[in-house]
């Protein structure tokens, strides 16, 4: 079995983010595959170390917390369970997936940090660890402690991690004079910026939460009950790489998001509720780029958000109509 | 409507002054035509969660959407039981137009308006009552008519949008153009309808109600 450790920089840059979920691939047999647990539960240790706030048994309690928010999404099917406490540490390749406090004072911007070993040839996860860094100060006070961060949001968010999501793109983000990004609003947990300290609001997945845990692990209805948008995002009649596309149910509210994958800007976004959709297209601008992509061609930032000219309406099962977005630049 | 209703009427040979009422118990059809009023299906503001403690959401974006008045055309078939009540069941179709307003995007997106046709079937049962007592001139009754129905709503013609339930209340006259007392078709006439749909579900915004207003007027045959 080969297998590829990957040390998922988990960026929870302090200060900011961006929108819509993603998910982590790796080519197999020239494919591009999704990397998923394929045996569920998935069994998990806590490490046996508290940090100044939070005791072990707190740590323990949080964590479970965020995966029975994973865990309870109707529309997906994966189980967790919580083995034990273990001494041991969140990234030793020992074929256990440890969670625990890890103290890293170089990362000064990261607050938890997500690691897999992959399965090569099927894809599966065979590891997947989560630190979190004990250089900041952790909190799992029922209502947030102001001047520390929420564990079980800072949980839930690596746990999209563990599970195979990447970043959402969906949140508004202002510069900090000082450096770095301030969160204005995000609309997924998987932003990766944090709020900040006290906000306890990402114990809760958000509609593209859902749609990205439904569509890794996504149980026997949600395929019939949900549809798929698939479209191009192009300017001046070439393909737009890295344009963050989201999908908005005026009846839901819900706001689910994607990006554009490739340089002829193809995009799909699955688990849509059936009905009419608004379509928006925007830059990678409230984050990091390297936060969504790594590795990729170069993303392209210049052009303005746009709405598509007509209403995309997704169908109970399937792909709807197929369209395409033409953007200009700025 | 009118003059093919006349035509018909004619051809079927009877003299306009002929009879008397219609058959006490009768199976009647109907089609006809008119116009199903629009209405708003409500606002919508695509919300982020905010980084503040006044719990108001971020707003992105916002949208506004509108059914147009159509055009409709209708079939139904009756059964009278007596001069006083009727039951009927049919279909209505009509392919109104859906207008999407959005505006007010964060990054300045410019705003636009989305028009998309859709295509809508409304399958109805209703009751009807009518006022023989209170007649307009010798063959015009006048009647109130109440039922409810299935809704179904798709976008060109294939996608499923919606589909929900409806309620309508409304009322109208009956015009017997002629009645007689043996053949195959005893009467004809036609038939005006003014009613209000109200649609609980379908295509909406808003979780509200949607009032419907809709006039028709129809050719029918009693047998």
């Amino acid at each position: 079995m080969r297998v590829l450790s990957l040390a998922l920089i988990a960026l929870l840059l302090l200060p900011h983010r961006a929108d819509a979920y993603l998910e982590f691939t790796i080519s197999v047999a020239g494919q591009s595959t999704a990397f998923t647990w394929k045996k569920t539960p998935v069994r998990w240790f806590a490490t046996d170390r508290g940090v100044p706030g939070v005791t072990a048994s707190e740590f323990q309690a949080a964590v479970a917390r965020a995966f029975t928010a994973w865990e309870s999404v109707p529309s997906a099917s994966i189980a967790f369970q919580f083995v034990g406490f273990t001494g041991a540490e969140p990234f030793d390749e020992d074929g256990v997936p440890v969670l625990g406090f890890q103290n890293e004072p170089d990362l000064d911007r990261v607050l938890g940090v997500t690691g897999f070993v992959v399965d090569t040839v099927t894809g599966e996860i065979v590891e997947s660890d989560v630190f979190f860094n004990s250089a900041f100060p952790w909190s799992t006070s029922p209502s947030g402690d102001p001047t520390r961060f929420d564990l079980q949001s800072v949980a839930t968010h690596e746990i999209g991690h563990f599970i195979g999501l990447g970043h959402s793109a969906l949140g508004e983000t202002e510069v900090r004079p000082e450096g770095g990004r301030r969160v204005l609003a995000t609309g997924a947990v998987m932003f990766p910026i944090s709020f900040g300290r006290g906000v306890t609001l990402d114990r809760e997945l958000q509609p593209d939460d859902i749609a990205g845990v439904s569509d890794l692990y996504p149980d026997a209805s949600f395929r019939k009950e949900t549809g798929v948008a698939r479209g191009r995002v192009v300017r001046n009649g070439a393909g737009v790489m890295g344009a963050h596309v989201v999908a908005f149910n005026p009846r839901t509210g819900s706001l689910i998001g994607g990006f554009t994958l490739n340089t002829d800007g193809e995009f799909q976004i699955a688990g849509l509720t059936p009905g009419p959709h608004v379509i928006r297209v925007e830059p990678l601008d409230d984050g990091d780029v390297g936060s969504f992509f790594a590795g990729r061609n170069p993303i392209e930032l210049n052009f303005q958000a746009t709405f598509h000219d007509r209403l995309f309406v997704a169908p109970a099962g399937g792909v709807g109509e197929r369209f395409t977005v033409t953007v200009r630049p700025k | 409507m009118t003059r093919f209703a006349v035509l018909l009427f004619l051809a079927l040979g009877a003299p306009a002054d002929a009879q008397t009422d219609p058959p006490l118990h009768r199976v009647e059809f109907e089609v006809g035509g008119g116009i199903l009023g629009g209405a708003s299906l409500g606002s919508a503001d695509a919300n982020l969660r905010a980084n503040a403690t006044t719990k108001q959401p971020y707003r992105l974006f916002s949208t506004a959407s509108r059914i147009s008045s159509r055009p409709a055309v209708h079939a139904r078939i009756g059964y009278a039981f007596n001069r006083r009540f009727a039951i009927e069941g049919g279909g209505v179709f009509t392919r109104p137009v859906v207008r999407t307003s959005v505006s007010g995007d964060v990054e300045g997106a410019p705003a636009l308006t989305v028009d998309e046709r859709i295509d809508q079937y409304f399958v109805e049962a209703s009751i009807l009552v009518s006022f023989d007592e209170i007649r307009l001139g010798r063959r015009t009754v006048p009647f109130l008519a109440g039922g409810a129905g299935y809704l179904r709503q798709l976008h060109e013609g294939l996608t499923l949008i919606e589909e929900g339930h409806f309620y309508h209340l409304g009322g109208g006259l009956k015009h017997w153009l002629f009645a007689r007392d043996r053949g195959f078709v005893r009467a004809a006439g036609l038939r005006a309808d003014a009613r209000v749909y109200l649609l609980l579900s379908g295509m909406s915004f808003d979780e509200r109600p949607r009032p419907h207003g809709a006039a028709s007027g129809s050719f029918f045959l009693a047998f």
